[in-house]
């Protein structure tokens, strides 16, 4: 349904007031994915990795440097009118609507400009209205929504003309907890309902919950591809150890990720204390050559537990 | 000499900060392009009518843009405050309240001031009319009076921006009150009585007649009447400007109505 | 038939947004007056109150443009300001099926303030205004809202690149005004100012409308007004397809 064949984008940005100096930025670096129909698939990447680059591109808001891109089997440059016709495209924030307008004029200028034909367009408008739970709502003017509504408001927008493929480019961005959890049941609504989605978030949890693969994008490129299992297991390999320290210092902190079987070794810093969130590969139980290591350094909680998505993340876009 | 550093300091520092926005190509359309075609506008307009030569009109108008930056920078100042939402922080600051505004209002006079000796110069040149160089020295003496009691009136301006939210439209209907009241290019004489009676109580007003008779070659003493009087429905403005002002803040502290908090 | 469809609601839609903006809509019906105000009691001061007629006549079509000029210039800016410019450009219409409409609406808001300006005019300065023809005077409104509208068209796709987009079209306010012949008869601008008017629809809407109102030969004016629309919207939408193809290759717009 959706194919990137080795996409890049580079910009172009000049610098300098007297001697302009062309200095080309690289903001995707040859990335290949394929989504499948009926899948929800995840773009996962820090601040400034690409990923909106990449959506955009997808769209044909973008034109890709090199490479290729297809949607419904159509190519994102050619046919770029054939393509926006079948896709949705929703981004998360309060901007983007009408807010002078009420709800129902937004999604009655949308279904015109995307042609839903008349007849359809009360019928479409009421369905959409009723999938994202604004019902009742959808004569007040948008300048009285909550971030929730809007965002709602957003979904229905994206799938006003039934697209077969929506883009959700962080859709749940500053949505308050259970705003964010009715959204997501609408988002997995869409793939029961046959829709294909491409969804960007920075939220790990929700990326687990969601999505049915996921590929992580840094500095352009991705990094690791897989079913959400697969990220952890692959990466992550056997356990995640962490230990609660008081004062550590740097010298312990690579004494520790020269132990053999220790993948990885990140440190948070908490008020008194840090937490050492040990990864390692392979079954073999850890803690004690770890504990080791760190002869002298006051020791607290010791837990040995699952890796999860993030610890997964972290170690993609961390490594060099 | 606290005062004299929140004075101009931060008046400068504040008009910085919320004009930046203004662009140098912004401000050459807006305070160069436009009153140079005003004044073209109406000296046109005047020739079409039959009436006065152009110099009534470079005058009139020249001196009427002096007023709109002042009038609008005033408004700007705490309507972009308010937006950036530095506001709050402005009010709960222990200085003192005059110099804090009056101190926005020096670059806000000398940009008035650049505005109407400019439009002066280049629609005079574009029309033919040339003023004697003896006529400038007290020409900006009567243009920076004209600012002054312009800011006052920005200064109400700007105290009801702390409770109106469209603060803009405020400002366009005060310059297009102007433009009509204050002689710029209906003489103050052929309107009704009524309007005649309100012109005299606006700001502005006495500076055009004065400039208009310092560029005839009056000296500045022959219109020192006019400009006292200037000055005087100046001050007027300032003061309830700067009352509202206060009067505002303290409505604001009892009902939170700035979204301060 | 579907783009018709297209350019009535959005036109409809946006009449609706600045109807409810105090400055897009007060704003535009008020601003005029205050140099109608200026024009008449200037001409009565010139010419006495007999032959205020075309004055009113030509004050309150100036309204028009007024009401366009800023919100067509900076069309495509607001958009971007509220998030919606890059949902437009993701769908399937053209987009200039979507942005005429927006200047369209704007020089429609300008029709409140033709009225508010005749009203006025009657009101406080006994102006009368009567019409010979009145079929050929609404089509002339009708045709100077058009090619006012399309003239912004062409601003607003011609100005997209720049910040300074809202200011240029304050800046072209009175310019306007003073080409177009509305106050100022043509024949008492300098010669070289003459082609300018000649090749602006609004010149020959409000001859159009002159003509209707006091007799004479409308309909060449007319036809010359409504031609020049269309030569204003070939020109914008081949402007457009610059704009959006660049935009796309060099994420201008910003659109990325």
């Amino acid at each position: 349904m959706i194919e990137a064949i080795n996409l890049r984008r580079t910009y172009q940005t000049t610098t300098g007031v007297v001697r302009r100096k062309r200095l080309d930025v690289e903001a995707v670096r040859g990335i290949s994915f394929s989504v499948d129909q009926g899948e929800l698939f995840g773009l996962l990447g820090p601040n400034g990795a690409g990923k909106t680059t990449t959506i955009k591109m997808l769209i044909t808001l973008l034109l890709p440097t090199s490479g290729q891109a297809r949607v419904l089997g159509h190519d994102v440059v050619d046919d770029a009118r054939e393509v926006r016709k079948r896709i949705g495209y929703v981004f998360g924030g309060d901007r983007g609507l009408y807010e002078r307008l009420s709800a129902y004029d937004n999604l009655r200028y949308f279904a015109e400009l995307y042609g839903v034909s008349g007849h359809r367009q009360r019928q479409r408008i009421d369905e959409v209205l009723e999938l994202v739970g604004l019902k009742g709502r959808e004569k007040e003017r948008v300048e009285g929504y909550s971030r929730g509504m809007r965002q709602r408001l957003h979904i229905a927008r994206g799938i006003l003309h039934d697209p077969e493929v929506v883009f959700l480019d962080e859709p749940t961005i500053g949505v308050d907890p259970v705003g964010a959890r009715d959204l997501r049941q609408m988002i997995a609504d869409l793939i029961t309902v046959g829709k294909t989605v491409l969804l960007t978030t920075h939220y790990m949890f929700e990326a687990d919950a969601l999505c049915d693969r996921i590929a992580v994008i840094a500095k352009g490129e991705i990094v690791g591809q897989g079913t959400p299992a697969e990220l952890k297991g692959n990466v992550a390999g056997g356990r995640v150890t962490e230990i609660e320290v008081f004062g550590v210092d740097e010298a312990t902190v690579v004494r520790l990720r020269g132990v053999g079987g220790v993948s990885a070794v990140t440190v948070e810093e908490q008020d008194q204390k840090q937490l050492l969130i040990v990864q390692t590969t392979g079954e073999r139980e850890l803690t004690q050559p770890l504990l080791a290591e760190l002869d002298g350094v006051e020791v607290g909680r010791v837990a040995s537990r699952e890796p999860t998505l993030e610890d997964a993340y972290v170690a993609l876009v961390t490594a060099e | 000499m606290k005062s004299l550093r929140v004075f101009f300091l931060g008046g400068l520092i504040s008009y910085r900060a919320l004009f930046s926005w203004m662009t140098p190509s912004i401000f050459f359309l807006i305070l160069v392009v436009q009153p140079v075609f005003q004044i073209l506008l109406f000296a046109f307009i005047g020739r079409a009518a039959n009436l006065r030569s152009d110099e009534f009109y470079v005058v009139g108008n020249a001196m009427q843009y002096a007023a709109v930056p002042c009038l609008f920078a005033m408004t700007q100042t705490i309507a972009g405050e308010r937006y950036q939402q530095t506001l709050g922080y402005i009010l709960i600051s222990p200085a003192g309240r005059l110099p804090l505004f009056l101190g926005r209002a020096l670059p806000v006079i000398l940009n008035g001031f650049f505005t109407a000796a400019f439009s002066l110069l280049v629609g005079g040149l574009i029309l033919g009319v040339t003023f004697p160089t003896s006529v400038f020295a007290p020409l900006a003496v009567v243009v920076l009076v004209s600012s002054l009691s312009c800011t006052g009136l920005g200064l109400i301006n700007a105290g009801l921006g702390l409770r109106i939210r469209e603060t803009s439209v405020l400002s366009n209907l005060l310059v297009g009150i102007l433009l009509i009241f204050c002689g710029a290019n209906v003489p103050v004489a052929s309107l009704p009585d009524w309007m005649a009676r309100i012109s005299s109580w606006l700001p502005l007003t006495h500076a055009i007649e004065a400039a208009r008779a310092v560029a005839h070659g009056n000296s500045i003493t022959n219109v020192q009447g006019l400009l006292g009087r200037e000055l005087g429905v100046g001050v007027i403005y300032a003061v309830a400007g700067l009352a509202i002002i206060r009067f505002f803040e303290t409505q604001s502290r009892r009902h939170a109505s700035l979204g301060i908090a | 038939m579907r783009s018709l469809r297209v350019l009535g609601l959005a036109w409809l839609l946006h009449v609706k947004m600045m109807s409810r903006s105090a400055f897009d809509g007060a704003m535009a019906v008020i601003w005029p007056l205050f140099y109608a105000t200026v024009a008449f009691f200037m001409f009565r001061t010139g010419h006495g109150s007999s032959s205020l007629g075309p004055i009113g006549l030509a004050a309150a079509v100036m309204g028009i443009w007024t009401a366009t000029s800023v919100p067509a210039s900076s069309a495509l800016q607001r958009e971007r300001w509220s998030g919606t410019l890059e949902l437009l450009v993701v769908a399937p219409r053209h987009l200039a099926l979507i942005l005429l409409p927006i200047t369209l609406a704007a020089s429609t808001i300008g029709l409140y303030c033709v009225a508010g300006t005749l009203l006025w005019a009657r009101v406080l300065f006994g102006i009368h205004v009567t019409i010979i023809h009145p079929l050929f005077f609404v089509l002339g409104l009708v045709g100077t809202v058009l090619t006012i509208a399309a003239l912004g068209f062409l601003m607003a796709v011609s100005f997209v690149g720049s910040r300074r987009a809202w200011a240029i079209g304050a800046a072209l306010e009175y310019p306007i005004w003073l080409v177009c012949g509305f106050l100022v008869p043509v024949s008492l601008l300098p010669g070289w100012a003459h082609p300018f008017s000649w090749a602006l629809g609004p010149t020959w809407g409000m001859r159009a409308i002159r003509e209707a109102a006091y007799g004479g030969a409308p309909l060449g004016s007319l036809l010359l007004c409504v031609g020049l629309a269309g030569v204003y919207l070939a020109l914008g939408v081949l402007v457009l397809r610059v704009v959006l193809d660049s935009a796309r290759k060099r994420a201008t717009l910003s659109l990325a």
